[in-house]
């Protein structure tokens, strides 16, 4: 199944990295829609069919936290998959990000970070496992 | 200078450019790289059980190439993207630096990471020398990443 996936993040730089990074962890995709603030993200929403959010906690307008509290709250988008994905370290914070239902990937992160997140999140099975092949981005731990 | 935060500060550099930029981090300096000239700066400031500035020099010529790499161009990007990719490595870097400051349990707020001037003071209070700092070779340059912590 090809995700459709929307990429939240103030920075054009981080977003271009979330997509480049998805693009490499061969997770199947369809579209990739990206918003820089929560405000957008939701419009993102409205007018798409999206299978999973990956959302950055800090940005302005509409931050993560309540981009998440407002996705969760909509019935429409309430069992949207979403991962955040933050340079926050602080394992209390990380807890109460889980606690709303999302995964969570720490910056940096590797293709096959990233894909591990997705396939929990998602529930997507792992054919790649399965077949023993090799694993796209699991040769990236320099 | 404290060497064990110095340590944490290079693990954690060194960690953000190689699954970031897709660079090779080196701790050892070729002379091009020790005497490479600084060409950008970004920081970050940071608040909670302690206070202080992370500070990020990209020098000799590596910018272009590490926002290229984190983009997955071939070229280098404008400049407004090279300026996000030295923001967002400075953010990338205090995070993950920070629970080795105080412990992986406490809550920092970090601030929006900043591109300084040239002629800015880099210390978040005058003439104040750095609490740790690290020096990452990359290719013909290098990235000097100075830790400013303050008294609460």
């Amino acid at each position: 199944m090809a995700l459709n996936v929307l990429v939240v993040d103030d920075s054009a730089v981080m977003r271009a990295i979330v997509i480049k990074t998805l693009r490499l962890s061969g997770v199947a995709l369809g579209q990739i829609y990206e918003a820089k603030d929560g405000e957008e993200a939701l419009r993102v929403l409205d007018e798409n069919w999206v299978d999973l959010a990956l959302i950055d906690i800090n940005m302005p307008v509409l931050d993560g936290m309540d981009l998440i509290d407002q996705v969760r709250g909509n019935p429409e988008t309430a069992d949207l998959s979403i991962i955040v994905v933050s340079t926050e370290s602080s394992e209390t914070r990380i807890e109460n990000v889980q606690r709303k239902g999302v995964a969570f990937v720490h910056k940096p992160f590797t293709p096959e970070t990233l894909r591990q997140a997705i396939l929990r999140a998602t529930g997507v099975i792992d054919e790649r496992q399965d077949s023993k092949s090799s694993v796209p981005g699991g040769g990236f731990d320099f | 200078m404290n060497d064990k935060i110095a340590k944490a500060l290079y693990r954690a550099a060194a960690l953000t450019f190689e699954e970031l930029g897709f660079m090779f981090p080196s701790a050892d300096l070729d002379p091009l790289q020790k005497y490479a000239t600084v060409d950008a700066v970004g920081s970050v400031d940071f608040e909670g059980p302690q206070k202080g500035r992370l500070v990020v020099k990209m020098c000799g010529g590596v910018l272009p190439v590490l926002a290229a790499n984190m983009m997955g161009e071939l070229e280098p990007p404008t400049d407004k993207l090279q300026a996000d990719a030295l923001k967002e490595i400075a953010n990338i870097v205090c995070g993950n630096l920070l629970p080795t400051l105080a412990g992986a349990k406490q809550v920092f707020q970090l601030k929006t990471p900043r591109v300084l001037a040239m002629t800015d003071d880099f210390a978040p209070t005058p003439g104040q020398a750095p609490t740790a700092e690290a020096h990452v070779g990359l290719e013909e340059g290098r990235a000097d990443l100075l830790l400013f912590l303050l008294e609460s």
